[in-house]
């Protein structure tokens, strides 16, 4: 089922896929704070990547040395699974071999999640889980909403929040993906307490301008940015809209440190040129570099 | 002629062992590799008995326990669990889904948890078939 074809946003159904050192148990326990947006199945998926287990060229893979892994995996996620049991969520498993970006894909369309989460460490351990290639491949080819989860760096550890939605910061730039974003987060009342909606104007929209020009700029940016905060505020969640001027990453990320941020939000994929701009660098460079936990949602 | 028996695991290895078992012991088996094709399989083949996984794709076992067991067509079919999900966790979750308003549902007919023994298997089926 593709974009076209699917249903309202909404988060009933993930798939949370993890090597269990980048995303475990408690990164998993954090998410289900979705139960108040309607997320009652999980679908548990660990990838075995083939180099894992591969023999000599040309000799395939190592079969036992796979079931070995495939045993550890199952170990886990049954554990995992009785506890969610029975909290009464319905939950899946896939322990399988392969290319991960291509696994992940199938098994979303199998299950047509709603949503893929997906394990991203700090920068430094990066190598040992997936990496951010892969991560970038599966943005670009999945139509699903992506959360790529981390730990967030606190006072010297790494921690997650209690509520990853808690406060949450909306980038928007008006493109169709990030109007999707607004939607799929009106669905969010009672999971987030606070939505700080940000735009980051590109200085060279002020370059040569008057004062009286920058001021008209500051208000219509402002005037498009309310009336999305209008569209939460009316869902019940509150909202409040930041204009920022600079390099669009280093200000998402000054303004998620600003607003004590629990999760970044972007649009993703787009056709016009400008959006393409915004795709091709804004969102990859915060999935890449962000030391929060990113949700990348692309236009329905 | 012979008892069907519908085996719903996603599992290959335990499809082919519990076939084994079923063809050893007189019965004839029906294939599903989880709780969506389970379903199908016993609206198309009636099955006299399931053999049921827990933690599967698409549907997981208890889903499937839970649609039979409050379907009056077939909420007498025996079901006999076999997973590695333990017994308490599956009772604790049909405690949990009937307090968020589902139908309340009875007990399975027996629970195995995996792996077992082939004897045990065959002897637990021919109990409730009789």
């Amino acid at each position: 089922m593709n974009a076209k074809t699917r249903k309202n946003p909404d988060f009933h159904k993930m798939l949370f896929v993890t090597k269990f050192e980048e995303l475990g148990f408690d990164a998993l326990q954090s998410l289900l704070v979705l139960r108040g947006a309607g997320l009652n199945h999980v679908v548990l998926m660990n990838v075995i990547e083939r180099d894992r287990v591969a023999m000599h060229r040309g000799l395939g893979y190592d079969k036992t040395e796979a079931r070995k892994l495939r045993e550890i995996a199952n170990i886990r996620f049954i554990d995992w699974a009785e506890s969610l049991f029975e909290k009464g969520m319905e939950v899946g498993e896939y322990i399988v071999v392969g290319n991960m970006v291509s696994q992940v894909l199938h098994a979303a369309e199998e299950e047509n999640a709603d949503f893929i989460v997906i394990g991203q460490r700090s920068k430094k351990m990066m190598e040992y889980f997936y990496s951010g290639d892969d991560i970038i491949e599966l943005l670009r080819r999945t139509d699903r909403p992506v959360l790529i989860y981390k730990h967030l760096e606190s006072n010297g550890c790494e921690c997650l929040p209690d509520n990853p939605f808690a406060r949450t910061l909306l980038a928007v730039d008006w493109s169709p993906a990030s109007l999707s974003a607004v939607e799929y987060l009106k669905t969010l009342k009672h999971v987030a307490q606070e939505i700080s909606v940000i735009h980051v104007a590109a200085p060279g929209e002020l370059k040569g301008a008057s004062n009286m020009a920058i001021q008209g700029l500051r208000k219509e940016k402002r005037g498009r940015m309310e009336q999305i905060c209008d569209i939460f505020e009316a869902e019940g969640i509150s909202a409040r809209c930041h204009l920022y001027v600079g390099e669009s990453i280093k200000e998402i990320e000054r303004a998620a440190r600003e607003f004590n941020a629990t999760m970044i939000v972007l649009g993703s994929s787009g056709t016009s040129a400008w959006t393409e701009r915004w795709l091709g660098s804004t969102p990859r460079a915060i999935v890449e570099k962000s030391g929060y936990p990113v949700l990348v949602i692309p236009k329905t | 002629m012979s008892k069907k028996v519908l085996v719903v695991d996603d599992d290959p290895d335990v499809r082919l062992f519990t076939q084994t078992v079923l063809e050893e012991n007189g019965y004839t088996p029906v294939l599903a590799k989880n709780g969506e094709e389970g379903e199908a399989a016993v609206r198309k083949d009636k099955p006299d008995l399931i053999v049921l996984d827990v933690l599967m794709p698409k549907e997981s076992g208890i889903r499937l326990y839970r649609n039979m067991k409050t379907d009056k067509k077939f909420k007498n079919i025996p079901i006999v669990m076999l997973s590695g999900i333990a017994e308490k966790s599956f009772l604790r979750s049909q405690k949990v889904l009937t307090e968020f308003g589902g139908d309340p549902v009875p007990d399975p007919e027996a629970y195995l948890e995996k792996p077992v023994d082939g004897e045990v298997l065959a002897d637990t089926i021919k109990k409730i078939l009789g």
